[in-house]
């Protein structure tokens, strides 16, 4: 006997109700365009992810019998899924080389590794359109609970963004692609927000990536355990206590009615992504052309220039305590380092995937050149990743001044990577793992996914390593 | 002002300098001691705090909370979201299949998963012990601890002292978290405790048995930091007693990668303008050092502050009202022998804290009947006591309750804050008849003020496990727990248990 009416759960209940019902007839050309660049980046920082220390630390610890899913760039590895999808989701963040939207955070990350290690498992394979749609509708989710927070829109201080939003995305995106009805997507998303949230304080440590990793893992777990018939509470994206719990200022609204006709506008279609074009936390992207472009006047100026005559650097950026790194010692705080950025964009006239290893990192020109730099925060400068800007000043024994300014730097939403550097990116990137003719496969793959019927083509690929044997050769092999 | 946060800001040795610590190259200073950061004094503590350490009311009261957290779970490894819990796991597979799972003899799993699954049955029906300030530790701790001690060779298991460190390391270093927040120390709004502190006492827990060095038990504790936090909006629902499972297989989880060598923040206990660390989980954080053990005196808090066990499956808040309630029962009875019946009772007054998660006119699942001033006032004055029965389904929709029910008025009476070392429940009935009866409770039987004697407590284990686990079995547990610190090692305890 019920005693009281159910009251409608506007917000929570439209998560549950769009995540359902939006399907491939609402996915744009725009939006398919631009999640397929998202997805080749993706498994390209992906690959070059899988040769460092903390992603051979996760693998060790979640290798387990029973393997379902392929492991990237470990052939004849396979885990369970949602520990593939943890160090996969590891490797893409590992090196800080993944996309940034708007408000911050770096979306694919948390939802692809989910998505393809679940496609795997499934007995019918998804199409490539139904896997964009999983993906989409991952995105989507991040970029709509992004939004209702206005302290979302600013450099996190507090939670890690993809520890909170990326979780809720990666659970959206597997209940999409299983199919899932409202109400099992919504107890989805209630189980993932009692695993979200991770403090910024293990950003520029080697525990940063495990964000990722878990955010991935965590969505996937959530699905499955929701379709094992667990719940949540029903009103999580509601409630201040739910998903509220992460942001001071949490104003909900409910998602639009999605109808098998009607036109669905995505978030991402309005707000572009940033794709890294070196392995740093983006603000050091600013930093990194305002320093090349002052390196380039200094240089012009004075063509045989040696830059020991810099007498001091000063960097106007945003106040951000956990970017602001003096003398880092570790690669991953070097990521996290606008002084570090900036002495190696002057030195080198550029930073790459090499500017962050050891034997670069210790070089004596750039340790002397770190204790040069001076930050300032001017107040126009704001910490967001929409507004900011950096402005560098260099000063030499001579006297002379050079400065330049950055506002959009290129790889910026407002100014994203051609095409053609975006896949140059990917190449460089895969093929430290991949030999040449599987890289230009997955890049066929990925650039054809709408049309193609059947994408498992892409987790076979993914599962090479031109420097390894399969595991399974191996043995046999070794017995022979 | 904390003296301590201020002198962690200022932290300007030589090491911390190279690491780049926010302070301007110029600036940096030559200084020795890396004990100065309050997460590295969490570290120290883990790895060097020894059995010799335990007090024997800090032994007498750990025992108690095993004995207690052990039957909770073997009950609760009856319910729904146990078996649900159980059937992920098994999908997931696990080559290192050694782990027991309570109430499943032969079945193993591997040990973050066993410690998961065994967690959720912990906390499955919201009868695990509760501590002040508000958490529930001991679901945390121990089915990790459990799950790791059957990692152990047969020749190498921990002794049963050393097994009690570790617990007591886990239940300490909740404790030590909880008083850094003022916030802490009433009924939780936003994340839920265990999910918060739970994980990190699992975390420091695990590394104490693994024997981690101070390094790496720091950085168990950062790992767990960023496996920490579930919002409140889940409590009460099926999804709770997931939240005590992650914590423990989560901290296991961070134990095990540092114990591999995966580093985090060495300043994740800090408070550090700026970049949140464990501070993220609250408003005001002061958070302090814990003092060296070759210079301090170590006092464990559970010797000060003992704990609450429960005498029914529901919310600690509950306790007080149906004790309250059954006050009322009595009276009735007395005066009209027989049952209580509905038709008898005009309104029923509550007085209560204010707080949302609890306060449930209409429950309409057990989850949510656990979690409901309402229900359980109604059900102590119907009965006369509130038991595991009372939440099973037939029960939840007695007519008789539900006529009651539709007849409560709740008030939130200034004096009576949301805290449970504060608050108490208060029922008024009036009759039809006109006549007035009330009831009061300041302090349930069961509170840590008001401790269960050794026998209710065995009694509540005997019922429990006994659900399960044969008389024999029963008994031989309870013998196993009452001598654990006499055990060279814990197989007599593991034993009955697999």
């Amino acid at each position: 006997m019920v005693l009281f009416s159910i009251p409608f759960h506007e917000i929570t209940e439209s998560f549950g109700a769009a995540v359902s019902c939006l399907s491939t007839s609402h996915l744009t050309d725009e939006v398919i365009r631009r999640s397929k660049r998202m997805i080749l980046d993706t498994l390209g920082v992906g690959l070059l992810g899988t040769s460092t220390p903390v992603f051979n630390t996760v693998l060790q610890c979640s290798q387990q019998a029973l393997e379902n899913s392929k492991v990237w760039g470990r052939p004849g590895l396979s885990l369970p899924p949602q520990y593939a999808a943890f160090v996969n989701g590891v490797a893409v963040h590992s090196m800080d080389f993944d996309d940034t939207w708007h408000p911050a955070t770096h979306p694919s990350g948390a939802v692809l590794p989910a998505v393809l290690a679940l496609a795997e498992t499934l007995p019918v394979k998804p199409s490539g359109l139904e896997l964009l749609l999983a993906f989409s509708v991952g995105i989507e989710v991040q970029g709509r609970l992004l939004r209702f927070s206005k302290e979302a829109h600013n450099i996190p201080k507090r939670f890690h963004p993809p520890a909170v939003v990326g979780v809720m995305g990666s659970a959206a995106a597997t209940a999409k692609l299983l199919g899932l009805p409202a109400a099992q997507s919504i107890a989805a998303l209630a189980i993932a927000c009692s695993s979200a949230g991770a403090p910024m304080a293990n950003a520029a440590t080697q525990t940063k990536p495990l964000h990722m990793g878990n955010a991935a893992r965590g969505g996937l777990e959530a699905t499955q355990l929701a379709l094992l018939g667990l719940e949540g509470n029903a009103q999580i994206l509601d409630l201040e206590s739910g998903f509220g719990a992460f942001y001071p200022d949490y104003v909900p609204h409910p998602l639009a009615e999605v109808t098998p006709t009607s036109r669905y506008r995505w978030v991402l279609e309005d707000q572009n992504i940033a794709q890294k074009r070196f392995p740093a936390h983006l603000g050091m992207h600013w930093v990194a052309d305002a320093a090349i472009e002052a390196r380039a006047k200094f240089l012009d100026k004075c063509p045989n220039a040696d830059l020991s005559q810099i007498k001091k650097i000063t960097l106007r950026v945003p106040t951000s305590r956990y970017v602001d790194c003096p003398l880092p010692v570790s690669e991953h705080q070097a990521r996290h380092s606008f002084q570090f950025n900036c002495c190696t964009a002057l030195l080198d006239g550029e930073v790459t995937v090499e500017s962050f290893s050891k034997s670069q990192m210790i070089r004596s020109a750039l340790k002397e050149m770190l204790l040069k730099v001076q930050l300032e925060n001017p107040q126009d400068n704001h910490s967001s990743f929409e507004k900011m800007y950096c402005e560098i000043a260099v000063e030499t024994t001579q006297g002379e001044m050079f400065t330049a300014r950055c506002n959009t730097f290129y790889g910026h939403w407002r100014k994203p990577l051609s095409h053609v550097d975006l896949v140059r990116k990917f190449r460089a990137n895969a093929s430290t793992v991949l030999s040449a003719e599987v890289v230009e496969g997955i890049i066929y793959t990925v650039d054809h996914l709408d049309t193609n019927q059947d994408c498992s083509m892409l987790w076979s690929y993914m599962h090479f390593n031109k420097h390894m044997m399969d595991r399974n050769e191996r043995r046999s092999s070794a017995l022979a | 002002i904390n003296v301590c946060t201020q002198r962690s800001t200022r932290y300007l040795s030589a090491i911390s300098a190279a690491r780049g610590l926010h302070k301007s190259a110029l600036d940096v200073v030559e200084r020795p001691a890396p004990e100065e950061t309050v997460t590295s004094s969490f570290g120290r503590f883990i790895q060097s705090v020894q059995p010799r350490h335990l007090s024997p009311t800090v032994l007498q009261r750990s025992k108690r909370m095993v004995l207690d957290s052990i039957g909770v779970g073997l009950l609760g490894s009856t319910t729904d979201v146990f078996e649900l819990a159980l059937q992920h796991c098994q999908h997931m597979y696990a080559p290192d299949d050694v782990s027991f799972v309570y109430g499943r003899q032969g079945v193993k799993l591997s040990p973050t998963l066993a410690a998961f699954v065994n967690g959720v049955a912990a906390h499955s029906m919201d009868f695990d012990d509760t501590w002040h300030p508000a958490t529930h530790p001991s679901g945390a701790v121990l089915p990790a601890l459990l799950a790791i001690s059957d990692m152990f060779h047969n020749n190498s298991k921990p002794s049963g002292l050393d097994f009690l460190t570790a617990f007591n390391v886990g239940i300490e270093i909740q404790g030590w978290l909880m008083r850094f927040s003022n916030e802490a120390h009433n009924i939780p709004k936003r994340f839920h405790p265990p999910s918060v502190v739970g994980t990190m006492g699992s975390a420091a827990a695990c590394a104490r048995l693994l024997s981690l060095d101070r390094n790496q038990c720091s950085n168990a504790l950062a790992i767990a930091a960023s496996l920490a936090g579930a919002p409140m909006a889940n409590a009460a629902t099926q999804s709770k007693p997931l939240h005590i499972g992650n914590a423990s297989r989560l901290g296991l989880e961070a134990a095990l990668l540092a114990s591999r060598g995966l580093e985090a923040s060495p300043l994740v206990l800090d408070a550090v303008p700026g970049v949140a660390g464990f501070s993220a989980f609250y408003e005001d954080y002061a958070p302090n050092p814990i003092a060296s053990l070759e210079e301090h005196e170590h006092s464990f808090l559970i010797e000060t502050q003992d704990i609450a066990f429960k005498r029914f499956p529901a919310h600690l808040g509950m306790h007080w009202i149906a004790d309250a309630a059954t006050v009322v029962h009595k009276t009735l009875v007395g005066l009209k022998g027989g049952s209580v019946s509905p038709n008898l009772v005009q309104e029923i007054l509550l007085r209560v804290p204010l707080s949302k998660y609890i306060n449930r006119p209409f429950p309409e699942t057990e989850h949510q009947a656990r979690h409901s001033f309402q229900f359980n006032a109604c059900t102590a004055l119907l009965d006369g006591e509130v038991t595991v029965q009372s939440f099973h389904t037939e029960a939840l929709q007695r007519p008789e309750l539900l006529a009651l029910l539709s007849r409560v008025r709740v008030e939130h009476p200034h004096d009576n804050p949301a805290n449970f070392n504060i608050m108490y429940g208060e029922v008024e009935v009036t009759l039809v008849s006109g006549d007035v009866l009330r009831g009061r409770c300041d302090t349930f039987y069961g509170h840590w003020r008001n401790p269960l004697s050794q026998e209710s407590l065995q009694k509540k284990f005997r019922s429990n496990a006994g659900a399960v686990l044969s008389n024999e079995r029963v008994e031989r547990l309870i013998e196993a727990v009452e001598g654990l610190d006499h055990l060279d090692d814990c197989k007599p305890l593991l034993a009955q248990l697999q």
